[in-house]
């Protein structure tokens, strides 16, 4: 079982966020950090903890409100992505396996990411774009320059992969999971040594 | 006498990091003494281990990476690239547009790979028989190595049962277009059909060398530690005598201790992309100066489709049939395949918001090919810096002509797709992207400009980098003699795909299994050069 399972159950009590609240969500994530709160979300199965250890503070905010915006699962009665499944924790915990250089790397990515918007969103970062304006500005940054595609396809795979490999996400995908144990498949252990 | 030799029935016995640490005897600081060193535990390396320790040799293999007991598998794929890919999969080219995917870990890419056994066609082995010098390659005199390959690890077509519904698709559109087909050649034994092959296998069905070559090394009494990384080879009057390595805590990437290895021959088997930055962080004489270029990459983009009807493109065994229309005229080879969900996420997602969501909840409706060309082997790896505080960077990005084949696999395989009858099918381009019909697929296609140096066009990926230190009779024009021995430096070997002599147009790994063998018996066959006893 992986260390995020649980009982879909979870899914009949999941509330439809409303854009403010996600926003506030997006908000309280900042504080949770800042103030190394561990549990600022009220929820039985919201992730436990909300201590990243190695993505900064900025990096969180741009990670989450990114979050938000790909992955809008309460429209679509999908586990919230910031509440229940912990994606910007997975996010964390990837990056702290990272070498130095891919690690510097992402955090030149999302600087840029953050302020790319100046010019044509009147000045403002990403984190502070409105889910619709942040909406807007990630598909214009998909039919961007070669960089501005790449950038965002690079960020976007990161957060959605930190979502969907949450088996909590699964039944929604109709996608069976693991199966070996479920089916009581035997395992055969090493081969035999080949004849001399 | 005879001796009694029994393999493990379970795992591999292993020295990880947190032995080293627990232990006193061993300290910041130690050594070993052996008769062969071998650098690398996937295909190549297991199989040196295995020939070298049955022939009576004491043999220790150094992995870098982390050993992940197959009983422990969890079928997550997400989980699993966190575990033991390479870089978590994010091993990619100096412009983070490629994406280079090896497994890291005892086992190597054997333990993560979809199984298949891409045999080489014979006209290949022709080739560097008659044309590069290489005799002993001919086909007739490398058969009785390929059979023992095939024996061994249980190298079979795929059976009726083996084919699941995304390859059902692959041959429907193949048979609508009039393209060749066949099933894939695996080496699965009894195979369970989860298709969870990319999350290594829980139930040892998977020939990999975790439960083949490993183990049976182990029986003969090889020694293998993980979390070993080799930072050079030693050499003492162009002879290797040796390797230094550092075992690192693999949580935390800080050093457990300092080991140097003394051995009478030293094999480096660490992968195309790893065999030579050991090389040129050793400082090895080189009269080539070809150490690290000329690698092949065999770029694939996997192009995705959606069909009206639920298909369940996941289930069953993952690699299917593969279509062969274009593998002798072109270099291009397609092998049907879709894995788990967080796969999409690397090879040919593009949505963001609701559709993103829309296109995953798609996936019951998926099928998948993975289009594969031959590049012209341009690539290189560089290590920069220095010995422990420097890094590689991976050279390759596709050149016109490369970029071409490309669209054209990429052309290829959606037309399968849509001869099969999808609805849609995805571009595996950077930018958003996607056809409805076969119409509109070519002007789509067109307006995918080549740019600069193709940078973030297609979604490319590699799992055969090969040719990186290449075979060759000439030793300034190759890295390692026909016998796999560094030209320059002798009872220095190499036993991975970074000899190949030639781009091919295949996967590597059942190759390689055949020159780790064909290079075993080379060292054993020069054995007094090298052993004492």
């Amino acid at each position: 079982m992986s260390k995020n399972d649980s009982s879909p159950a979870f899914m009949a009590g999941l509330e439809p966020l409303s854009r403010r609240s996600l926003l506030r969500t997006t908000a309280l994530a900042g504080v949770a950090f800042t103030t190394g709160c561990a549990r600022v979300f009220g929820r039985k199965d919201a992730p436990e903890q909300l201590e990243f250890v190695h993505l900064t503070e900025d990096e969180v905010r741009v990670i989450t409100h990114l979050t938000v915006v790909l992955l809008p699962t309460e429209r679509h009665g999908l586990p919230s992505s910031t509440e229940t499944i912990p994606t910007v924790q997975n996010l964390d915990d990837m990056v702290g396996q990272m070498s130095p250089q891919t690690r510097e790397l992402l955090g030149l990515g999302l600087w840029v990411f953050e302020r790319r918007p100046m010019v044509s969103f009147k000045f403002s970062r990403f984190s502070k774009l409105d889910r619709e304006e942040a909406t807007r500005y990630v598909h214009a940054m998909q039919e961007g320059s070669f960089f501005e595609r790449g950038l965002t396809a690079t960020l976007k795979a990161l957060v959605t992969l930190n979502y969907w490999r949450d088996s909590r996400t699964w039944p929604a995908l109709d996608y069976w999971g693991p199966v070996t144990q479920k089916w009581g498949v035997r395992r055969l252990g090493n081969a035999p040594l080949p004849p001399v | 006498m005879q001796r009694i030799v029994r393999v493990p029935q379970d795992g591999v016995p292993v020295t990880e990091a947190r032995d080293v640490a627990a232990d006193p005897s061993m300290g910041r600081k130690f050594s070993i003494k052996t008769d062969v060193v071998v650098v690398g535990s996937g295909a190549g390396g297991s199989v040196v281990a295995y020939e070298m320790a049955k022939a009576g040799k004491s043999v220790l293999v150094l992995e870098s990476g982390k050993y992940y007991p197959s009983a422990e598998f969890t079928e997550h794929l997400g989980d699993t690239i966190h575990e033991v890919y390479r870089d978590q999969a994010g091993q990619a080219n100096s412009t983070a547009d490629v994406l280079f995917i090896e497994g890291n870990c005892v086992g190597g890419s054997t333990v993560i790979g979809a199984c298949v056994m891409h045999r080489l066609n014979p006209s290949v082995w022709q080739d560097w028989a008659d044309n590069h010098g290489l005799k002993d390659l001919a086909p007739d005199k490398i058969a009785p190595y390929t059979k023992i390959v095939d024996r061994w690890l249980n190298v079979h077509v795929n059976e009726a049962h083996e084919i699941n519904a995304t390859a059902h698709k692959v041959i429907q559109g193949c048979e609508r277009m009039g393209f060749s087909w066949r099933p894939v050649e695996r080496n699965v034994k009894k195979c369970a059909l989860t298709g969870h092959c990319l999350a290594g296998c829980p139930s040892d069905r998977k020939m990999s060398a975790l439960v083949t070559h490993l183990p049976w090394a182990a029986a003969y009494g090889a020694r293998l530690f993980a979390d070993t990384h080799v930072t050079r080879v030693l050499e003492r009057g162009g002879r290797a005598v040796g390797v230094e390595a550092v075992i690192r805590d693999p949580k935390t990437g800080s050093i457990v201790s300092d080991l140097r290895v003394d051995a009478e021959v030293v094999v480096l088997a660490a992968g195309a992309i790893h065999t030579p930055l050991i090389m040129q962080r050793s400082q090895l004489a080189d009269r080539s100066g070809r150490i690290g270029n000329g690698m092949a990459v065999q770029p694939f983009v996997q192009v995705l489709s959606t069909f009206k009807e639920p298909v369940y493109g996941f289930r069953g065994a993952l690699t299917g049939v593969q279509v062969d229309e274009f593998q002798d005229t072109d270099g291009y080879f397609f092998i049907s395949g879709l894995a788990e969900p967080e796969q999409l996420m690397a090879v040919g997602e593009q949505k963001a918001g609701d559709a993103h969501i829309e296109f995953m909840k798609s996936y019951n409706r998926m099928a998948g090919i993975n289009a594969f060309s031959l590049d012209e082997g341009s690539g290189s790896v560089v290590w920069e810096g220095g010995l422990t505080d420097g890094r590689k960077v991976i050279k390759w990005n596709p050149s016109r002509k490369e970029f071409k084949d490309i669209v054209r696999t990429t052309a290829l395989a959606s037309r399968i797709l849509f001869s099969a009858g999808a609805e849609r099918v995805w571009l595996p381009t950077f930018e958003k992207m996607h056809a409805d019909s076969v119409f509109d697929l070519d002007d789509k296609l067109r307006s995918v400009d080549y740019g600069i140096n193709g940078l973030y066009t297609f979604r490319m990926n590699t799992f055969s980098p090969h040719g990186s230190a290449r075979m060759g009779v000439d030793p300034y024009e190759s890295v390692v003699s026909p016998d796999g021995e560094m030209h320059d430096v002798s009872g220095l070997y190499v036993a991975d795909a970074s000899l190949f002599p030639t781009p091919v147009a295949a996967g590597p790994q059942w190759a390689t299994q055949v020159f780790a063998k064909y290079v075993s018996d080379r060292i054993l066959a020069r054995g007094s050069n090298h052993f004492l006893g």
